[in-house]
């Protein structure tokens, strides 16, 4: 699509090709603001969608009271009809749906929790307190990984670990900007509902969080905010409801992995308040192992960007942002939950599978106590 | 802030209006457009604007301490110097300093010792390659008289211009400072070629590179075990059409938006994948970047002027300090390595016929001579220290083309530029290594990711690259008779088919991170 041209000769307007004309700033700024205005309102069920999915606040509120007159308009003249078509005539989801249908967010069971006779498991111990059945050679463990960005490499490394061992089949699912604290943006139980009940993983490796410092909304619709003790309170829940719909779906050991250390203090501090959610929950729960990236990609108890890799190499650990990990790190991440898993599956005989975790059974259940 | 964003989208329209409205007032349109400029720059990062402030008053204090020396005296030359070495410095402090620690500390590991050295984390400015060879162009046209100074403020407009300042085109101050010198006529704007290479520049960036990214080639490169040998192929393709429909989307929506405000921007690509041979897919991808390199880089350091030696030996470094531009690893000095080594073979082919060419003139004019009967009365033309008696020998007849034929010359350099891309996308040689091997490991099944939609983004990717460019321009003519009020309805239609069906959110351009 290039044209050959020498800039620098300005002033001497040569004639176009074909004929193309040269336009007035007035016609051109015509055609922006029909562009603009018009290109809106075809987008705005979208626009509205975008809006609703943001952090709740201020930010929020204005982007709303913008966006819903226009959604609006653009609904009472039909002009939201041609994007909802043609996402139709494509197979892609309807741009606005989002903001018509309401989320439904799967909840374990109180009676298939994992607990003997749930959801047709056999009588005796739960699930998870049961010896763990060893992988061989073409009958791997399955080994399902999700989790938002922070998860992307070190999902991917974690793979590629796994595959290396031939007796694990990973599947990586992560989804950007996600989290538990925003279902109507992506809706994780939902999805690790149907993963777990398609891909029938023995374990799985889930990181969250890094974008959950934000207010939650709980099903009555009250709203807390981020850090205060009733968002403390329903965001273990949200975590507790996830372990739940794993371990009734038969999926043997969570590997839970935490937040890594941050650049700034501020966003460190609020994830290591989940962190501590999650450790807390974990050390709960039978059949959770809590995976301590804080510790593992500090220097010294304080944040490097460059850190000794799994081979000993000095490596950057983390991409420009300063938050992501770059694959380096997220070898480093995923050589602990592959140790994690090595210890407990990989057990020679004689050796004795240690229990997971450590600390004593707060409950007889495999699923965390409410 | 992202070009294809709503909000780039409102700032846009401001600056437009701002800059048509203030043109014929240039001091105040110039103070205009620098804040502007420094707005959309900042709304990254705040601290990154100091970064242009100080490059823009340094870079002006060179050039002004150049300018008032006897030209290309030594100390013009020392002047010059200290300017090269404070840039360059910069840019190694903020782009290499990670890199040059770790691999000083890997390599004295090999040998069991330590060194304490200060493993900092240094935010990199978005950016500085492309801002460094733009202010080095500045002072260094000063330094060979080619340019003046220009004024403070000129000159700052220059440094933060937004629509290429974070990804290119590197336009050289004399293409871009002569810009500034008056007002353009509002009445003359190029409107529908701007729209057309904005519109083509997000259908690229988000219908083509995007979805790759995301459907197949991140997938391969990062987790290539998981995939068929036929998909790791189709990946391996694939990244070598986002790329281009990445950063050449870039290009030219700058190229476009730059047109709306009346300026003109050095074309950066040429349909890369219709060369012929590597230093065909040079004169086509990043122009500017090949010029850059080869007016400040390959011919002061001899271009061929000065053996063949010595000029095999300027383009591997050329190439390798180009692929050194681009990232700070050794992945990406050994693509520049490679690419180095593909222009000398090309160059010794091309040397050898014409070695061939020179040696058959010689014969024939000896012949020529001797048949006249003053054979040896005549110095021949291209003989050592001749002086030419005669005309001028007739020009040598040679094929200057490195390889020979329509297809396969194209084929062969689209699959040595797709292999050169493995270690571009490669962290490590390890990675790379590992992307290479799934190629010859599992041709047993087709695999998931072979959709409709890759073959599809990859057959377009490529395919719009043969178009005829007369093709676009009857396009571009057709769009620009219509009423304004239907070119935006066209747009309009234009942009809400880029919602539906492009990705959810923008992604940040693969040229940001040089």
């Amino acid at each position: 699509m290039a044209e050959h041209r020498t800039p620098g000769d300005e002033g001497r307007e040569q004639p176009l090709p074909f004929g193309r004309r040269r336009r007035t700033a007035a016609s051109a700024l015509v055609a922006m603001l029909v562009a603009f205005c018009l290109g809106a309102l075809f987008n705005a069920p979208a626009m509205k969608k975008t809006a609703l999915e943001m952090p709740f606040g201020g930010a929020r509120s204005f982007r709303l009271a913008l966006v819903r007159p226009l959604a609006d308009v653009s609904h009472w003249l039909f002009l939201d009809r041609p994007a909802e078509l043609t996402a139709q005539a494509v197979g892609r989801p309807d741009p606005g749906a989002g903001v018509r249908v309401a989320v439904v967010v799967p909840t374990p069971t109180p009676t298939a929790t994992g607990k003997p006779g749930g959801h047709g498991q056999k009588p005796g111990k739960p699930l998870q307190e049961r010896p763990l059945p060893k992988p061989f050679k073409g009958h791997p463990m399955h080994l399902y990984i999700a989790g938002d960005s922070m998860m992307g490499l070190p999902g991917m490394a974690l793979v590629n670990l796994s595959n290396k061992t031939k007796l694990i089949k990973p599947k990586l699912d992560y989804h950007i900007s996600s989290g538990l604290v925003r279902p109507d943006f992506f809706n994780w139980p939902a999805e690790v509902q149907q993963q777990v009940r398609t891909f029938d993983p023995g374990a799985v490796a889930v990181m969250f969080g890094a974008n959950d410092n934000q207010g939650i909304e709980t099903g009555s619709g009250h709203v807390y905010a981020f850090g205060t003790e009733g968002w403390k309170k329903e965001y273990a829940k949200r975590v507790q409801d996830m372990i739940g719909l794993l371990f009734q779906d038969g999926v043997r050991r969570v590997y839970w992995i935490g937040q890594p250390i941050m650049p700034s203090s501020s966003f460190d501090r609020q994830l290591q308040a989940m962190n501590g959610i999650y450790r807390s929950v974990a050390e709960k729960t039978h059949g959770v192992v809590y995976i301590d990236t804080w510790s593992l990609l500090s220097r010294n108890g304080a944040y490097s960007q460059y850190l000794p890799g799994v081979d000993g190499e000095m490596v950057q650990v983390r991409e420009q942002d300063g938050e992501h990990l770059t694959y380096a790190g997220g070898l480093i991440v995923a050589q602990a939950v592959l140790d994690a898993i090595k210890k407990e599956w990989f057990a020679k005989k004689g050796e004795g599978r240690p229990s997971s975790p450590p600390s004593p059974r707060a409950t007889k259940s495999a699923t965390p106590a409410p | 802030m992202l070009f294809p964003t709503f909000t780039f989208a409102v700032f846009f329209l401001l600056v437009f209006i701002g800059n048509w409205v203030l043109m014929s007032r240039q001091t105040v349109w110039k103070p205009f457009m620098l804040i502007v400029s420094l707005v959309f720059y900042g709304w990254w990062d705040w601290r990154f604007v100091l970064l242009l402030a100080l490059s823009a008053v340094a870079n002006q204090f060179f050039a002004l301490w150049i300018a008032g020396l006897r030209p290309r005296s030594a100390a013009a030359k020392w002047a010059l110097a200290a300017a090269v070495a404070a840039n360059l410095g910069v840019l190694g402090w903020f782009k290499y300093y990670g890199f040059f620690v770790t691999s000083v500390v890997n390599f004295l590991g090999t040998f069991h010792l330590t060194a304490d050295l200060p493993l900092l984390r240094i935010v990199l400015p978005l950016g500085i390659s492309f801002l460094t060879f733009r202010v080095l162009t500045y002072v260094i046209d000063v330094y060979r008289g080619t340019l003046r100074p220009a004024s403070l403020l000129d000159f700052s407009v220059y440094v933060a211009f937004f629509p290429y300042l974070a990804a290119g085109p590197i336009a050289r101050a004399s293409e871009f400072l002569p810009q500034l010198t008056g007002p353009r006529d509002p009445r003359q704007i190029d409107t529908s070629r701007a729209f057309f290479l904005i519109f083509g520049g997000l259908v690229k960036k988000m219908l083509i590179a995007d979805y790759l990214a995301t459907h197949i080639v991140n997938g391969v490169f990062t987790t290539p075990g998981q995939y068929s040998s036929l998909e790791v192929l189709l990946g391996i393709v694939g990244y070598s059409v986002q790329i281009y429909c990445d950063f050449s989307a870039y290009a030219d929506i700058a190229i476009g938006i730059s047109l709306l405000l009346g300026f003109r921007l050095p074309d950066n690509f040429d349909a890369p994948y219709t060369a012929v041979s590597v230093q065909d897919f040079w004169r086509r991808w990043h122009m500017t970047l090949s010029r850059w390199l080869r007016d400040y880089l390959y011919i002061p350091l001899g271009g061929n002027r000065k053996g063949r030696g010595r000029t095999y030996v300027n383009l591997m470094l050329t190439m390798v300090l180009g692929g050194l531009w681009h990232g700070a690893g050794w992945t990406f000095i050994f693509w520049g390595f490679l690419y180095g080594c593909a222009l000398v073979v090309e160059h010794m082919r091309v040397d050898r016929r014409k070695e061939r060419a020179r040696l058959v003139q010689r014969q024939r004019m000896e012949l020529a001579a001797a048949l006249d009967g003053i054979a040896g009365a005549v110095p021949l033309a291209e003989g050592p220290g001749a002086a030419p008696a005669r005309p001028a020998a007739p020009e040598l007849e040679y094929d200057r083309r490195p390889w020979r034929g329509a297809v396969w010359p194209r084929v062969g350099t689209f699959a040595f530029v797709t292999f050169a891309w493995i270690f571009f996308r490669s962290d490590t040689f390890g990675a790379a290594a590992s992307v290479i091997a799934r190629l010859f490991q599992s041709w047993g099944s087709v695999g998931a990711a072979v959709t409709p939609g890759v073959l599809l983004a990859i057959a377009v990717g490529i395919g719009v690259q043969y178009v005829p460019r007369t093709l676009w321009q009857r396009g571009e003519a057709g769009l620009s008779v219509l009423h304004p009020l239907l070119q935006g309805l066209v747009l309009a239609v234009g942009f809400m088919l880029l919602d539906v069906l492009g990705p959810a959110g923008p992604a940040t351009f693969l040229y940001f991170k040089f």
